[in-house]
Formats: C-alpha cells, sequence, structure tokens
C-alpha cells in the first residue's frame, strides 16, 4: 500500500510543477521550510553551546545586536528592510525569526491530525452517542474563532510560546477528527470492509491501518493549507504579546513593535507583515492547487 | 407549525453548544489548574498571593468544590448576569464588557454586511467570465487578502489612506474634542443620531471606515470562492439552460436567475463571516485604537486578567451562537427545502 502512496505523491509533484500557481506555491515553501530548517538547527546548537552567534552565521547582521546610530535606517543596499528604533538589520532578524514560525506550524498540524484521527475514527466506528457527543464538542470548538479561544487559553495557562502552542492544538483537532470521522462513515458501508467481518481482523485496527495510509493524499493538501492557517493565526497572537519565544524576534511581535514608529518608519512593521503575507500565500497556492489535483480538476 | 419546530429545534442546539463551550472551557482550565490554589491562583491574576488570600478566593467562588458544581455555578451566575467583578475596571464584569461591545458590533456588524456585498459582488463577476483575465485577477486578489494578516492590512491601509492621503483620521473612536452624546441605548452611534449630533455621528463614522473595511477585506474572500464555484455549478443546471432557451438575454441569466439562487446558501456564512470579524477586530482595534472589545482584550491579555477574558469568550461566544441562528433561520425562511429536511 505504501508503493500507491509514494505514487500518488510523485503524480502530484509532477503536476505542481506544471502549474505556474502551484509551482509558485512549491518554491515559497520550500525555501522557507528549508531556511527554517537550517536556521533552526543552527539556533539550536547555539543555544546547546551557548554560542548566540552561532546562530547568525548566515544572516547578514547580528539579528539582537543594539546600534542606536544606525535607529530607524529606511531600506538601503546595506540594510535592505531598514533597521528597526534599536538599530537592529530587519531583514536579519526576519531570517533569524522564521524558525520558530516553522516549528510551531509543523507541530500543531501534526498533533492536530493525530488527535483529531484518533478521536474522528473512534467516534465514527463507535458511532450512537459516542459519535454524537464528540461532534457537539467539535461543533462547539467550531463555532468560536481558533483565535479566541487560544488567546483564552494561552492567558490562562501563561502567555509563553510552549503554552500557545499547546492551546493551538487544543483547538485546531476538531476539523481533522470530523475528517476522519467522515472517512469511516464512507467506509463502513463498502462490501470489502464488510467482508473484514469474516476474517479475524479487528475492524477498529482495520480502519486506523486502512484510513491512515489511504488519507494520506487529501491530508496532505488540507495541512498545506492549514500550515498557513496556524502561522497565520500565530503571528496574529504574537502581535498581541502572546507566545513570544523568549530571546528571539518573531514576525508578529516586530510588526506590534514597529506600530510606535509609524507612519515615518514604516518598514519597521510593514516588512514582517509582508513576509508572513508570503510564506502565507505560498501554502495556500500548494494547498489549493493540490486539492484541485486530488480532486481531479487539474484544469479549471 | 413546521416553523415553529424548525425554530424551536434551533434554538436548543443554540443553547447546547453554548453549554458545551462553557464545559470546554472549564475542563481546560482544570487541566491547566488542577489543585483549588492554582485556580485561586489565576482567579487573582498573580502567581504570588498571600495564602490566606489565596483561602479567601477559594471560599468565595468555591474553587474547592467539584468540577460540575463549579461549571453549574457560572452557568447559574451567567443566567443572572453575573461575570464576575472585574479587578481592574472596579466593576461588575457584564457592565464593563457591556461598555466595549456595543462599539465593536457597531463595527463588526456594518463590516461583515459589507464583506457579504463585495464577496457576492467580487464572485459573480469572477464566475461569469470564468477563465478570462478578470477571473484570475479576482482569485488572485482573495487569494492574497485571505493569506494577509489582520494587522499587515490595517497597517498598510492606515499608512496610505490616513497618514499619506490624509482622507481619513489614523486612529481613534471620534474627535477628542468633542463629547459623546448621553447615553439612551448602548450604542454611541444611534444615542448620536437619536440626539441628532450630526458632528458627533460624522466623526465616529469617519473613524469607523478605515477599521470597517480592513474587517471586511480580511474575509470577504470566503464568500468570493464559494459566491464562483456555486455559480459555475448552477450556470450548468436546467433551469438555468432552461431561462437561456425560453430567450432570455445571458446577463440576465447569470446576474438575475444564477446569483440569486447561487446567494441563498451565502446566507449560512454570514455567522462565520462575523466570526471572522470579531476575531480580527481584536487586533485591528489595537491598531487603530478603536476602543471596542479588541481594545478590552488586549488590555486583558497585557493584565493578564483572568476574569475579563472568561467574559469575554463568553460573551462572543453568544454573540456567534446568535448570529448563527439568525444565520440557520433566515437561510430556513429563503430556503424551504432546509426546514423540511
Amino acid at each position: 500500500m505504501s508503493e500507491v502512496t509514494t505514487g500518488g505523491l510523485k503524480y502530484m509533484l509532477k503536476m505542481l510543477i506544471r502549474d505556474k500557481a502551484g509551482l509558485l506555491g512549491l518554491i515559497i515553501v520550500s525555501l522557507f521550510l528549508g531556511w527554517s530548517f537550517v536556521e533552526g538547527m543552527l539556533e539550536i546548537i547555539a543555544a546547546h553551546l551557548r554560542k548566540p552567534s552561532l546562530g547568525w552565521v548566515l544572516l547578514p547582521y547580528d539579528p539582537l545586536k543594539i546600534n542606536l546610530a544606525l535607529s530607524l535606517k529606511p531600506p538601503s543596499l546595506a540594510h535592505i528592510m531598514g533597521t528597526n528604533l534599536e538599530g537592529q538589520d530587519i531583514f536579519s532578524r526576519i531570517l533569524y525569526a522564521m524558525p520558530w514560525d516553522a516549528f510551531i506550524a509543523v507541530v500543531v498540524v501534526f498533533s492536530a491530525i493525530i488527535i483529531g484521527a484518533l478521536l474522528g475514527i473512534f467516534a465514527g466506528w463507535a458511532g450512537g452517542w459516542v459519535d454524537e457527543l464528540l461532534m457537539r464538542i467539535t461543533d462547539a470548538f467550531l463555532t468560536l474563532p481558533a483565535l479566541i479561544l487560544v488567546i483564552a487559553i494561552s492567558v490562562l495557562l501563561g502567555p509563553t510560546y510552549q503554552n500557545t502552542i499547546f492551546g493551538l492544538i487544543a483547538v485546531w483537532w476538531p476539523t481533522y477528527a470530523r475528517f476522519y470521522r467522515a472517512q469511516v462513515l464512507r467506509l463502513k458501508g463498502m462490501d470489502f470492509v464488510q467482508a473484514t467481518r469474516l476474517s479475524r481482523v479487528s475492524r477498529f485496527k482495520f480502519y486506523y491501518k486502512y484510513l491512515f495510509l489511504n488519507s494520506i493524499d487529501p491530508i496532505i493538501a488540507y495541512a498545506a493549507l492549514d500550515f498557513g492557517n496556524v502561522i497565520l493565526t500565530y503571528a496574529t497572537l504574537a502581535f498581541l504579546g502572546i507566545g513570544k519565544p523568549v530571546g528571539y524576534p518573531e514576525l508578529g511581535a516586530m510588526a506590534s513593535d514597529g506600530l510606535s514608529a509609524l507612519p515615518s518608519g514604516w518598514w519597521w512593521p510593514v516588512f514582517p507583515g509582508l513576509t508572513i503575507l508570503v510564506i502565507v500565500v505560498g501554502f495556500v497556492l500548494l494547498g489549493d492547487r493540490l486539492q484541485d489535483i486530488i480532486a481531479g480538476r487539474v484544469t479549471y | 407549525m413546521d416553523t415553529i419546530i424548525f425554530i424551536i429545534r434551533r434554538l436548543i442546539n443554540a443553547l447546547f453548544t453554548l453549554f458545551l463551550l462553557i464545559v470546554i472551557i472549564f475542563v481546560l482550565i482544570h487541566i491547566i489548574a488542577p489543585t483549588p490554589e492554582a485556580l485561586a491562583r489565576i482567579y487573582a491574576s498573580s502567581p504570588h498571593v498571600p495564602p490566606q488570600a489565596l483561602q479567601a478566593i477559594i471560599q468565595k467562588y468555591g474553587l474547592n468544590k467539584p468540577l460540575y458544581i463549579q461549571i453549574l455555578t457560572y452557568i447559574w451566575n451567567l443566567l443572572h448576569g453575573n461575570l464576575g467583578f472585574d479587578p481592574y475596571y472596579k466593576a461588575p464584569e457584564l457592565s464593563v464588557i457591556m461598555r466595549f461591545l456595543p462599539i465593536t458590533l457597531e463595527l463588526v456588524i456594518p463590516a461583515t454586511i459589507l464583506a457579504v456585498v463585495l464577496g457576492i459582488l467580487t464572485g459573480a463577476i469572477a464566475a461569469a467570465n470564468r477563465n478570462k483575465p478578470i477571473d484570475y485577477i479576482v482569485r488572485g486578489v482573495y487569494l492574497a487578502t485571505w493569506a494577509a494578516p489582520p494587522f499587515f492590512v490595517a497597517i498598510i491601509l492606515q499608512l496610505i489612506i490616513a497618514y499619506y492621503l490624509h482622507l481619513l483620521p489614523p486612529y481613534g473612536l471620534f474627535n477628542p474634542s468633542l463629547t459623546a452624546p448621553k447615553d439612551i441605548t448602548p450604542f454611541p452611534l444611534i444615542n448620536g443620531i437619536i440626539t441628532g449630533d450630526w458632528p458627533f455621528v460624522i466623526s465616529m463614522i469617519r473613524h469607523m471606515v478605515l477599521p470597517m473595511i480592513t474587517l471586511a477585506i480580511i474575509s470577504f474572500g470566503i464568500v468570493t470562492r464559494i459566491t464562483r464555484a456555486t455559480m459555475i455549478d448552477y450556470m450548468e443546471s436546467d433551469f438555468a439552460r432552461l431561462s437561456i432557451m425560453k430567450g432570455l438575454p445571458r446577463r440576465r441569466v447569470v446576474y438575475g436567475v444564477v446569483l440569486r439562487n447561487a446567494s441563498i446558501p451565502i446566507v449560512t456564512l454570514i455567522a462565520l463571516l462575523f466570526g471572522y470579524s470579531v476575531a480580527g477586530a481584536v487586533v485591528v482595534e489595537e491598531i487603530f485604537q478603536y476602543e471596542g472589545m479588541g481594545y478590552f482584550i488586549t488590555q486583558a491579555i497585557f493584565n493578564l486578567d483572568y476574569i475579563a477574558i472568561l467574559g469575554t469568550t463568553i460573551i462572543i461566544g453568544i454573540s456567534i451562537i446568535i448570529a448563527n441562528l439568525v444565520a440557520d433561520l433566515l437561510y430556513g425562511l429563503l430556503d424551504p427545502r432546509v426546514r423540511l429536511s
């Protein structure tokens, strides 16, 4: 079965590259994730060796160095995105901040898929009042905008980076639970599933095995979109002062700090915001095209 | 009769959702703070509280009682309009929230309407010109607005329209040299209209435009997307073909017959859009220093004001559940098939 899925992946990639929008999305996402991985590794090693300078060997400037002589310099060749009030290079800070956004997106989406799959498949398999209750709970979660609920949870927990991840996961799983439940219900009536009753295969195990493998394609497409949603929500939270990593810049938080420099120092809040926009557009293009490819609507 | 049963069923549904929402929040809080002492620290909004004060808080809020008792007590208090006492405003929480909520509703409701109109218009134009340049432009625009962080849209609008072009004021609720008319309703704008204080009304509207447009921009994309998709489906339907065969001009079929049918499902999106706008308002109000719920929530985050956060979450939950209910009922009225199923 694994061969089928890799074949699906290859097919998806091939179709993506043929499409201009899809290719653009793929490029943006690869650059973002690739950079985040490299820079993230450097930051981890730097933190481990207690040598923070290792974290910015790839950056044009030390992102944390305060130099008031360079305060609020507009974009130029030396500082392509300008400098902030403390004279720090905004471009370096943006690059330095990226791994934190990538990490939160990956952790939240994968945790949500796992929790959602476990609960959703369980609800679909159990049926009856268990199913009804679980679906009502997901309804209640989906009623409130994710942002409002995460604000409530993170503030109650204490608005740190880890707690914000927890808060995001807590509100992110219901969509996936509904997806997997729908998949189980679709399978339940099929002949070959009915046939598993004859063999001694546990249906419960069967659903998990079968669904995990067979839902990979649609989940990849939806998750690609969802990475963008998580990054957007997290940036908005950080803008409000929730979940900033200690000792590191964050894109939303940079934009919020930069508000004080408006209107003359426009580059300070605008470039971090623009960066998030580009990253999320990348994920949206990728997810959108993947969904079309899976649905067989490659050309409109 | 059918209609009445339909309405009652939706009402029960809405109340149950609200009940579950409260239970979920309480369960989450208890996962976070399993002991009465930990809970009391959260209630006191401070980790450093003397033990006696901690005990007093535990007694006052009944934090040592079982979880279901606490939930029932909260719901009982909620039914009596008691959301606790705000430690920063030194007033009952509900009265504090009710001071800020109307200001946000005045902003969010027009923004939602604007988003729906904008979404249906752009969606219809894109569908009618499918795969032509204008379709690609519309799709590009909604993609970009969907992916844009709310604060980015707000900052760009503020910079260009307020700071560079000086067309509208950059921030505030109304011109500070004016005084707000006395409270007849909780809505300052309506008070201004009732008392005929036109300079105040005009000033408020001028301050409202930018945050409102921001909220509409960040949320209209979903309406565009769904209008476009539904219209493309309907254009291939039998009734659209029949209308064309009857000899109606294509333009009238697309923008009349098809659009009218395709916009009915949009009603169900109203609650979703309203939710988007409320969430967006938290950030947008901060940037435009528009002193509504968003501003209040930002302050509560800063102060780690637990009671305010819990209260605003519940009140926003109630507003969205009401919006859902209204959308459901409206949909049922517009499309009789919904009532029967």
